[in-house]
């Protein structure tokens, strides 16, 4: 195994394997940056450019280019507030705070760095998984994956504002977001939802409009409103601390880095969670690490351990869905969905046999994520300080260009002007719960979750009636989310008990 | 000297072009109903990279995605919004003529009007199911004591309404359950034993086939080499009306990767694309290139293509009626 490990490593450092992964890296450094631009539609339109190279080049290539895309998102968010990927929504929240604070350098250095850990993180489990994975995912049956859904969402308890009112706006939101994942055609009976006759609306709302909307749109409102720089609270030109703060942030609170890394990496190996939950849940648990009722307050007003969680998970979560591609044929998103078809062109059957007759070129693959993100990260360091200075350009110059990069990045998702309608819409939505202080996290979280739990559920139901409820690790998801709910109760009369 | 003969040429050309389609220097784009990433994406793309060798003039081709309404969007944009010049080409779901006949709200389009191209592979739809299960026979699947369970995505989709027609109509022993995100999801669950089988398509079964994990037990009418001995529901019918249903269901399969020109568009650019597309899909650098992706090409004519959309949307209404009430318009 060792020998494998070594061997997957000489492999990607030939010349041409390294050289098509700076290929990949550069591309995906770009889509990454671009919002809308996915990695998962790059790497279709990438696809046949692999018909020529080997295996080990073709996965450098590509593989080097998605899992770049992820790290670069997060540069999108923290400066402008619009999310790069639809996978790195939830760095808006602290990062763009922090942005606004004059703190966007250490806010990408934190990102970067957390990122990078995240990747490292991934990349060992998917080296460690190799040989438990296919019990480790067989385990996780439909009933299990609706209570992660369901667990997932119990983390709106640490996603809302302290006190009863607080957590009844933050289940308020969260229901209104499942309320949007009900539109579309439902795959049990067939039955068009809330489309209002219109075909748009038939496959679902498209989550990158309307994280787009949500979150970009009430930034660049407030933007314009203010007429400063986003830094505007800041004396022009003088931005505090720099991008190796971040990197020390990232040590400072390194255990929660790890655990968030962990999060992703669970979420990324089920399939069918889709590659948008783990942040939010990585976000749920940074918040829940506050200890006073001030720290509490500050996330989602520039705490940089809100940049930290999403940062490590979004990243950690690649290396976590290669396990169910490469161990059984099943992707674990749509990126690795496309990655199959790449497996197939090689004239490779992903499956038992990725784990023994071509473990090499598994290995190869988490060498490349490890080096591809090692790269990236040395590379965006070398400018952070200086893009951390668009934060300081006068708002009148910049919107313009957001609001460019706003509406391309949405109307990528489906061609269609519904798309344009979907932004402004939900910005709308951003703007006013903002503008009444509802917390927009839960409503994400409803919304990416909405259709997991319940197709989940009607499967468990369908296929084993009530005694799915009584599966043992069905039991133990009940309980972890009864603590997830319970626990910030329980933070706030220690609170009290202290005061 | 030499200016004199471009000259000349550039004056020959516009004579040319009306004697024979021409489209030097033009960019034809082809319009697909779905996102990037699936295989009606892929089969564009991979057709894209050889048609332009069979087209005169060696125009480029592109493609375009307009995703959405399970590609009702794009056939109607190709119906009524395309220019009739032969730079625009629709592919999308095969499925389509089945939304007409069902008059899904939304369509705009008549599928006997397109200028009809070809097709460039056929589908052909199984049934799958575990091989550590009992049941060898689709008989088998009929006297079972327990129902078995299949899994699929929804309806509208090959992996729910083939089995659904397999249960109402042939009686065999089935539990469907549906909501899984895609046919892969399927699969796990197959593996984890949560379900007992799938339908869907040979090309989707065949690696998990080949693994012994499942066993093929039934086939709808398009046959692929591999498949000729499984039974085809057809043949099990207990009568003619359900045969109707259940050949409706299947006949689109025939024409599984649909490609068309809009409606307007004049004969000569049509038979010269028809003939295009014929030799492209013979071609053998395409050959090779769709082998190595495990992408079974067939070719249809424009005129079978067409005839097999008379034949759906020519169903007495009773048929009709009857078909609806099992098979929705989906994916």
């Amino acid at each position: 195994m060792i020998e494998a490990l070594l061997e997957g490593l000489v492999l990607v450092l030939q010349w041409k394997a390294l050289g098509f992964m700076m290929l990949g890296v550069l591309l995906g450094f770009w889509v990454g940056l671009l919002p809308g631009l996915g990695g998962a539609t790059t790497l279709a339109l990438m696809l046949p450019f692999i018909y020529t190279m080997q295996p080990v080049e073709a996965f450098a290539f590509l593989l080097g280019m998605h899992s770049v895309t992820a790290t670069t998102g997060d540069i999108t968010s923290v400066l402008f507030g619009v999310p790069g990927e639809a996978s790195s929504a939830a760095t808006i929240l602290d990062g763009h705070a922090m942005a606004k604070k004059g703190e966007a350098g250490r806010a990408l250095g934190a990102a970067l760095a957390s990122s990078l850990v995240g990747a490292l993180i991934g990349a060992l489990a998917l080296a460690a998984a190799v040989p438990v994975v296919r019990p480790l995912v067989l385990t996780f049956g439909s009933p299990e994956l609706f209570m992660l859904a369901i667990v997932g969402l119990a983390f709106i308890a640490s996603l809302s504002s302290h006190g009863g009112r607080g957590m009844l706006r933050g289940f308020l939101a969260g229901a209104l977001g499942l309320f949007f994942a009900t539109v579309g055609q439902d795959p049990q009976a067939g039955v068009a939802r809330y489309t209002f006759d219109t075909l748009y609306l038939w496959q679902g709302l498209d989550l990158v409009p309307v994280l787009v909307g949500i979150f970009a749109i009430p930034e660049i409102l407030e933007l314009v409103a203010r007429g400063t720089s986003i830094a505007g609270q800041l004396p022009a030109g003088k931005l505090t601390r720099g991008a190796f703060e971040g990197v020390k942030d990232t040590f400072r609170h390194f255990w929660l880095t790890i655990r968030c890394s962990l999060i992703g990496t669970f979420i990324g190996i089920m399939p069918g969670l889709g590659g948008s939950v783990a942040q939010w849940m990585a976000y749920g648990h940074a918040a829940q690490s506050a200890k006073t009722l001030e720290e509490r307050k500050g996330f989602g007003a520039g705490d940089v351990r809100g940049v930290l969680g999403p940062g490590a998970a979004n990243n950690s979560k690649e290396g976590g869905s290669l396990i169910p591609t490469i161990a059984f044929g099943v992707p674990g998103s749509t990126a690795m969905a496309i990655l199959l078809g790449g497996f197939v062109l090689l004239g490779i059957v992903p499956g038992p046999d990725m784990l023994s007759k071509y473990l090499t070129l598994t290995y190869s693959m988490v060498w490349t994520i490890v080096i591809a993100n090692v790269v990236t990260v040395i590379i965006c360091f070398a400018f952070l300080d200086q893009l951390a200075r668009l934060t300081t350009v006068r708002g009148g110059v910049l919107v313009p260009l957001i609001l460019v990069l706003v509406f391309i990045g949405s109307y990528t998702s489906n061609n269609h002007y519904g798309d344009l309608i979907v932004t402004l819409v939900f910005g709308a939505v951003g703007y006013f719960m903002v503008l009444a202080g509802w917390p927009r996290a839960p409503f994400v979280l409803g919304l990416v979750l909405g259709k997991i739990a319940e197709n989940y559920l009607y499967i468990s139901v369908a296929r084993y009636e009530m005694a799915w409820l009584t599966r043992p690790v069905v039991l133990a998801l009940v309980g972890i989310a009864i603590a997830v709910i319970l626990y910030p109760l329980y933070q706030a009369r220690r609170r009290s008990a202290h005061a | 000297m030499k200016l004199k003969l471009a000259l000349l040429a550039c004056a020959a050309l516009p004579l040319a072009a009306a004697a024979q389609t021409n489209l030097s220097g033009k960019t034809v784009t082809i319009v697909v109903g779905y996102k990037p990433g699936g295989g009606y994406d892929a089969a564009a793309r991979m057709l894209a990279r050889h048609l332009p060798n069979h087209i005169p003039g060696k125009p480029t081709v592109i493609v375009q995605n307009m995703p959405g309404g399970n590609s009702i969007i794009a056939a109607n944009h190709v119906y009524n919004v395309a220019k009739p010049d032969g730079l625009t080409i629709g592919t999308f779901n095969r499925n389509l003529p089945i939304a007409q006949l069902t008059r899904v709200q939304g369509v705009k389009f008549d599928m006997t009007k397109f200028q009809w191209i070809g097709s460039a592979a056929n589908e052909s739809t199984i049934l799958a199911i575990r091989n550590d299960l009992p049941y060898k026979s689709f008989e088998d699947l009929r006297t079972a004591k327990e129902p078995v369970v299949i899994g699929s995505t929804g309806p509208g989709a090959n992996t729910h309404d083939f089995p659904l027609l397999l249960k109402d109509l042939l009686g065999a022993k089935l539990k469907i359950v549906s909501g899984y995100s895609s046919s892969s999801d399927i699969m796990l669950a197959i593996e984890r034993k949560e379900v007992d089988g799938r339908a869907g398509s040979l090309t989707s079964i065949q690696p998990f086939i080949d693994r012994n994990l499942v066993r093929p037990i039934i086939r709808a009418r398009s046959v692929e080499p591999g498949i000729e001995k499984l039974p085809e529901d057809e043949s099990l019918a207990p009568n003619p009306r359900a045969k109707a249903i259940m050949a409706l269901r299947s006949a689109p399969e025939v024409v599984a990767r649909p490609y068309v020109l809009p409606p307007a568009t004049p004969a000569d650019v049509v038979s010269m694309y028809r003939e295009a597309f014929a030799a492209t899909i013979k071609d053998p650098a395409l050959v090779a290139e769709s082998k190595k992706a495990k992408f079974d090409l067939e070719y249809t004519s424009g005129d079978e293509a067409l005839k097999v959309m008379k034949d759906v949307l020519s169903q007495p209404k009773d048929i009709v009626d009857e078909f609806s009430k099992y098979i929705k318009f989906g994916e």
